[in-house]
């Protein structure tokens, strides 16, 4: 049963993509509900999937010698992150509806986004190294064609070439892994790598854990490899909201998560982890204090959002980091969808021409507030008790100095926030803006995620039940919802937050004149070149164009070099092979 | 043994090799670029043979030779279609003038 379902999970968005790929644009209304109708019923094998999660090997198809048998595994963690990407894969689309009302290109649009669902729900349930890779790979591709789908405009190409340059070095690192772990262990099965770490030779398995680490940094915009998610934010907002809020960035958590048990005792490597989290939540927290774009800011907090998880996991809380990466994704699609409703209504992206737009818009205030009183973490939203949780375990766990850190960095979220809110639908209007509040589309999937947003806590319970169940590896702490709110409100943690919270809020009332000014301060510059890491990006595009220029030299364009080149190399080898023998 | 069968192959091959390369040296004309590159293909096909005959793995040498002839008439016949729109469009078949790939 498990097997079937997880075919149709990772096969009907693909089947989708086909039909989609094979319509014309003539029929929009056709390509919406086809696009429509595949996603919402991978959603719903993806939640019928929940019950069948275990740690057994659901299917296996072997697939010759060099590749192993390709397996899948529906275990607790894949089954919640498969279930994440169909679900809001489903409401991305339904938003879609709306927002690419009378856009061409609908075929492509949609083969892309159904391509991109049916691969992130096989890169999570894939029990075979290889496999993963495989699907990984996918992901950025369609990420690329995503950011890139108006392809007449030149800064979204390059945002394009920008994410798939950069998630590609996490590739590397991610198959590098997977091919070491082919030559120490002979297998590529996930299951094998955590249950033989112990038989690896401590540099392999440190190769591994490295390489692995890169390629979760490259895919979750961590420091230092930040800068793409920003300039990702050309492609369509319920894009921005799916493949860079609220599922692929969380690929590179999920790698973190899955192989900790593997590389937790690896000398050095929980430490990198919890310092490119910490460094991550603290840089990007700080650039969305002064961004003026409403999605570069969203873009900002979501990299600060996923430095949090991946510093959970540095110490230790598996549990707590995979908790906030439900919550996030919930209300950070239902942020940056609301926001999406904005800026197709208002037609600017720019937040200092926006301003007193929530009379104008009750359904989208309302509901952008509710994301941001989560994402700022504020009970009772989901987003305050998975903060909560990673910051307890950041307490109890982790060294002083890193909590310290992220408590800094849970004020700058408070602050950036409600800059961002208060810029957006409240203060005094700046322009005129005529704008109408969300379609009915665009309203079906707001309000089903402002929905998720208050409740998805509830399921703190089963949730941690479900993956200390199927992860035999990890020892995973799991809390029913008493004991959870118990603890959470016991714990003199969750009060030292709550009041690094309300300081952020005191200290943005106090300065809101300033932070919401249109003179460029110091603080605007650092952001704005992302503290040097985008000039350092280009230094190496520029090198490397530079390194490309000079070796164009040897490339003549005469076929007669070209063929004496051949005959020169045969001969060496020829040579070679006599003198050796 | 120098008239050894096998020997006797091995030349065959070298020298259709050899009359490749110069071939492939010494013409611009696109058209008897594709027929030398055929020369150099069979030289390959006859080493196949070759191989196999004297690793003692005749049947799959000949398998692959034949799978090789396959291929490379697929390539011949593409490689001629081009050569014929790249004289219509180009007027010319001589690889020197319509070559653009420059350093």
């Amino acid at each position: 049963m498990a097997g079937i379902l997880i075919g149709l999970v990772i096969g009907l968005p693909w089947l989708g993509t086909v039909a989609l790929w094979l319509t014309r644009d003539e029929n929009p209304r056709f390509q919406h509900a086809l696009a429509v109708g595949f996603s919402i019923a991978a959603g719903v094998a993806s939640l019928v999937l929940i019950p069948f999660s275990s740690a057994e090997t659901a299917i296996s198809i072997p697939m010759g010698r060099y590749f192993g048998d390709l397996t899948f595994t529906a275990d607790g963690l894949a089954v919640s992150l498969a279930a994440i990407a169909c679900v809001i894969g489903s409401l991305a689309v339904i938003f879609s509806v709306d927002y690419m009302h009378g856009e061409a290109g609908l075929s492509r649009y949609y083969a892309f986004v159904l391509l991109f669902i049916g691969a992130m729900a096989g890169l999570v349930l894939s029990g075979n190294l290889l496999f993963m890779f495989f699907f990984w790979e996918i992901t950025a591709l369609c990420s690329y064609a995503l950011i890139s789908f108006h392809n007449d405009d030149p800064k979204a190409v390059a945002g394009g070439i920008k994410a798939l340059i950069i998630t590609q070095v996490g590739g590397v690192g991610l198959l590098a892994g997977a091919l070491t772990t082919y030559v120490a262990l002979g297998s590529y099965q996930i299951s094998d790598l955590i249950a033989n770490t112990g038989e690896m030779p401590a540099g392999l398995l440190t190769l591994v854990a490295f390489g692995f680490l890169i390629a979760a940094a490259a895919k979750s915009a961590q420091f230092p490899f930040h800068t793409w998610l920003p300039d990702a934010m050309e492609a369509p907002t319920p894009i921005s909201a799916l493949i860079h809020a609220a599922t692929m960035v969380n690929a590179g958590v999920y790698l973190l998560a899955r192989f900790y048990p593997a590389f937790e005792h690896v000398t050095g490597w929980t430490l990198a982890v919890t310092l490119v989290g910490l460094v991550s939540a603290l840089v990007t927290a700080f650039m969305a204090l002064t961004a003026t774009d409403l999605k570069r800011a969203l873009a900002y907090s979501t990299v600060s959002q996923l430095g949090y998880m991946v510093y959970a996991i540095g110490v230790g809380g598996v549990y707590p980091s995979q908790f906030h990466l439900l919550s996030h994704a919930v209300f950070k699609a239902l942020l940056f969808l609301s926001a999406g409703a904005v800026i197709h209504a208002a037609g600017t992206r720019n937040m200092l021409r926006m301003g007193a737009l929530g009379r104008q818009m009750p359904f989208t205030r309302n509901v952008f507030i509710l994301g941001a009183l989560a994402l700022a973490g504020l009970p009772i939203l989901n987003g305050f008790w998975s903060k909560e949780l990673i910051l307890e375990a950041g307490l109890s766990q982790g060294p002083l100095w890193a909590y310290i850190g992220m408590l800094l960095g849970a004020g700058m979220t408070a602050f950036y926030t409600f800059r961002m809110t208060w810029l957006v639908f409240f203060g005094e209007a700046r322009e005129a803006l005529h704008v109408h509040d969300a379609g009915k589309a665009m309203k079906i999937s707001l309000g089903l995620l402002a929905v998720g947003t208050l409740t998805t806590w509830l399921l703190a319970g089963p949730f941690g039940e479900m993956l200390h169940e199927t992860l035999p590896f990890h020892s995973i702490h799991s809390l029913n919802l008493s004991g959870l709110v118990n603890e959470i409100f016991m714990a003199p943690a969750t009060y030292i937050a709550l009041t690094v919270v309300a300081l952020g809020l005191v200290i943005f009332w106090m300065v809101r004149k300033q932070a919401t000014s249109q003179r460029e301060a110091w603080t605007d510059v650092l952001s704005r070149e992302s503290f040097g890491f985008d000039w350092l990006n280009r230094q190496i595009v520029a090198g490397t164009a530079q390194l490309a220029s000079v070796l164009q030299k040897t490339q003549t364009g005469v076929l007669s070099w070209n063929v004496l080149a051949i005959i020169g190399a045969l001969l060496a080898v020829l040579i070679y092979l006599v003198w050796s023998a | 043994m120098i008239l050894d069968p096998l020997n006797v192959v091995l030349f065959g091959v070298v020298l259709l090799l050899a009359v490749g390369f110069y071939g492939l040296l010494i013409t611009r004309n696109l058209v008897k670029i594709v027929l030398v590159l055929q020369v150099l293909v069979k030289a390959v096909v006859l080493a196949l043979v070759l191989a196999g005959k004297h690793s003692g793995n005749l049947g799959l040498g000949q398998s692959i030779a034949a799978t090789v002839i396959v291929a490379d008439t697929v390539v011949a016949v593409v490689a001629l279609a081009l050569a014929v729109q790249v004289r219509r469009r180009a007027g010319t078949l001589d690889i020197a003038k319509i070559s653009t790939l420059r350093g």
